[in-house]
């Protein structure tokens, strides 16, 4: 691995460390679009900041830029105040207009600016080295470096001085209010911090990527956990793993590296989507499989505990009166007698003692109105699942 | 160049013409979905398409290496189909809400999308120059075959809305009551999403990635501020995308290098925000002007109110007090007590004022109904 390598990885890694934290907040806050919105409305502030600064490293133009992001929200929540639209519209109609006042300011002063639209959204990582930070002639690293350095330094100090206030206001903003902190100086210093944490890493991975590197660590990150530090653990680990091992994958194919380390991301994504264990899509759709034989099942001993009369407890008329394929009938069956709930003696079905139990139980607590009780009671009764 | 040597070229030069009737069929037909995708509080979901069609252009470009317009559309809808249902899946089966499955969607299809675009064009393939056309959109690259194809699905789009109007509407304000009237919602569910998609991946080419949200949003939402009718909203909204179309094409082919869909956007954000002001019932300033007025009124009636204090203490409701008594008033100004005397309540002589009878009444009932409304 060459110096330029490790740079490279080492200011992905960063970079994903700054997103992934404050990522996570808006991901909880419901507020993840508005990242989307800043990466693409800061596009003017950038242009504007170029035009005086001619410098894509300058602090000046990271704040006129971290200005326009902090103009974005505040147009949106000013629009949505109107009540003329929802917030989503309103998301959606601020900054594609910013944005193209971005595009013709740079097509405006196409010659003069070596500045290019492509750049800003998708940025290039492979170019990072080059651009070295030199103080008093000594080369002291890569300027981007420097840059996402300082703005992950100042993420993470924030983070452990407020950690209390954003996780209260994050979950409760009523009792954040009556706690005594502002839940207006904490929604806007959070927007700040996405604005900063944006237009610093626009530069070396480019907006969309710090998109997908906010919000797909904490989306994943929340498919795992409920507990916000672990939360913001994992979201830091997926992030930095995606950021390390996109930079080999882009290696291998000879593409972006920004687009790689997105695709990682994905992947990760997907992974924990799929497989996450109790929020993942395979346990959901086998938890609601199993809900639903057991409610089947819940009906079935339901009509047998209603009707003593032998006819309507004959198999075959089972099958006719509540109408179920075949499968699922021999399912609900089965689970019922592996349960020992019911017997079945010359294809009549009969309730056992303990199944009568649990129904008249089941019932109870239907008439009550306690329906949630069941799935408690379920663990004591059950000895197999659905 | 003036505006009837402008229109004069329209009509006779081929490029522009074709890009004012594209950009204007493509402004009317996404404004037309957008109105559903806006009432259904789905306005981001063209902005997640927008980006999740990316990896599908860049596909089909990898499969058949060839630039042909309708292969990439193919290959963009199947991958922004695949990002809309992937979007509704998260929604529906895990805890993670729709803003966060839209922004994982978007960013994640695009970045695949340029790490593919990136891969193509290390390719040793001569045809590849000129797929990123699609991020950012060059109306100038419209050709008449474009522009048909827009018409005929603008047309398909049309025939399918009018045909399931109704079921539209009724999906779009009450879904429960239309899932209990027997109609399949999830059948006209997926119509409406698949229409809206196929909207959307018609103008990339156009105005690009980026920008295909607001085309998508920024007609609907100005038409809204003008009606409550669903059919009027969007037959308004077609009429503001195309002519958002229609003006920004002029305004860009009127100065160098001014790309189209950007000046689209900003002509169509310019009738969002005059809708917002000027529109009569919803827009700002109205309300604002309605806001005073209320305000005016009720200053009117508290300083009637005020009177009415005064006059109950004395026998004759009549009797005439000094005008200096109302100046420890909050509510009173010469302009109010000029009101009250046009409409009769009140009797001005000199320095002094008295209570007519009807003022008297009309504050006394006033003043019972304050009192009512409090208990």
């Amino acid at each position: 691995m060459s110096s330029a390598q490790i740079e490279i990885q080492l200011i992905a890694s960063i970079v994903a460390v700054a997103c992934a934290i404050p990522g996570t907040f808006l991901v909880l806050r419901k507020m993840a679009m508005i990242s989307d919105a800043i990466s693409h409305s800061i596009l003017p502030g950038i242009v504007v900041g170029f035009f005086i600064t001619q410098d894509l490293n300058s602090p000046l133009l990271i704040l006129l830029a971290a200005l326009t992001g902090i103009i974005t929200v505040v147009l949106v929540e000013y629009i949505q105040k109107t009540g003329l639209v929802k917030e989503d519209t309103a998301i959606g109609l601020v900054f594609p207009a910013l944005f193209s006042i971005g595009v013709i300011l740079i097509a405006k002063n196409a010659n003069d600016v070596h500045l290019d639209v492509d750049a800003v959204l998708l940025g290039e990582l492979a170019f990072a080295p080059f651009d070295r930070l030199l103080t008093g002639g000594t080369d002291v690293g890569p300027k981007s470096l420097w840059v996402v350095g300082s703005i992950l330094i100042v993420t993470v100090t924030l983070l452990i001085l407020f950690f209390k206030e954003l996780k209260v206001s994050t979950f409760d903003k009523g009792l954040a209010a009556s706690l005594g902190f502002s839940p207006a100086i904490i929604h806007y210093g959070l927007m700040s911090i996405s604005s900063v944490t944006t237009v610093g890493a626009f530069d070396a991975v480019g907006a969309i990527l710090v998109v997908a590197l906010m919000i797909a660590p904490a989306a994943a990150a929340y498919l795992l956990t409920t507990d916000l530090k672990k939360m913001l653990a994992l979201a830091i680990i997926f992030g930095i793993f995606s950021a390390v091992f996109g930079y080999w994958v882009a290696h291998w194919l000879d593409a972006s590296i920004a687009g790689s380390i997105t695709t990682v991301l994905g992947l990760v994504f997907l992974l924990v989507y799929l497989f996450a264990p109790s929020k993942g899509i395979i346990a959901v759709m086998y938890r609601e499989r199993q809900q639903q034989t057991e409610v089947s099942l819940l009906t079935f001993l339901l009509h047998l505990k209603n009707h003593d009369e032998l006819e309507e407890r004959h198999v075959n008329h089972l099958n006719e009166h509540i109408n179920w394929q075949k499968v699922r009938a021999k399912t609900v069956l089965d689970l019922a007698q592996k349960n020992n709930m019911i017997t079945i003696e010359k294809n009549i079905v009969s309730l056992t003692k303990k199944g009568n139990e649990f129904t008249s139980k089941a019932i109870n607590y239907i008439m009550t109105n306690e329906d949630t009780q069941i799935e408690d009671m379920k663990d004591d009764f059950f000895l197999f699942r659905g | 160049m003036d505006i009837t040597e402008y229109i004069k070229l329209v009509f006779t030069d081929y490029t522009l013409r074709t890009i004012t009737l594209g950009t204007a069929i493509l402004g009317a037909v996404t404004g037309m979905l957008g109105s559903f995708a806006v009432l259904r509080k789905q306005s981001l979901l063209g902005d997640a398409i927008s980006h999740a069609a990316l990896p599908g252009i860049a596909i089909a470009f990898l499969i058949t290496g060839a630039k042909d317009t309708n292969t990439l559309l193919i290959g963009a809808l199947i991958s922004g189909l695949i990002g809309t249902f992937w979007i509704r899946g998260i929604v529906t089966k895990t805890h993670l809400k729709s803003d966060t499955a839209l922004g994982l969607i978007l960013s994640l299809f695009f970045g695949f999308g340029m790490l593919l675009l990136t891969f193509i064009q290390k390719q040793p393939n001569a045809n590849q120059a000129g797929l990123d056309k699609y991020l950012f959109g060059q109306a100038a690259t419209l050709v008449e075959s474009d522009v048909w194809l827009m018409a005929i699905v603008t047309g398909i789009c049309l025939i399918v809305m009018l045909t399931f109007w109704k079921e539209f509407k009724i999906l779009l304000f009450d879904a429960d009551y239309t899932k209990t009237l027997g109609f399949n919602t999830k059948f006209i569910d997926i119509l409406i999403t698949s229409f809206i998609v196929l909207a959307i991946v018609l103008g990339l080419q156009t105005v690009g990635v980026v920008l295909m949200s607001a085309m998508l949003l920024a007609p609907a939402a100005a038409a809204r501020q003008w009606t409550n009718s669903l059919s009027i909203m969007v037959f308004l909204a077609a009429i503001f995308g195309a002519f958002s179309g229609v003006f920004g094409t002029a305004i860009s082919a009127s100065q160098n290098n001014l790309s189209t869909g950007p000046v689209i956007v900003l002509v169509a954000a310019v009738f969002v925000a005059f809708s917002f002001i000027f529109s009569p019932s919803r827009g700002l300033l109205f309300k604002q002007i309605r806001f005073i007025k209320n305000r005016r009124d009720l200053e009117l009636h508290k300083t009637l109110a005020f009177m009415h204090h005064i006059a109950e203490t004395h026998e004759d409701i009549s009797h005439p007090h000094t005008i200096k008594l109302l100046n420890n008033f909050q509510g009173y100004t010469k302009s109010t007590l000029q009101k009250l005397v046009e409409k009769d309540y009140v009797k001005l002589n000199g320095n002094m004022w008295s209570l007519t009878k009807t003022g008297f009444e009309t504050a006394e009932n006033l003043y019972t109904k304050q009192t009512t409304e409090d208990e």
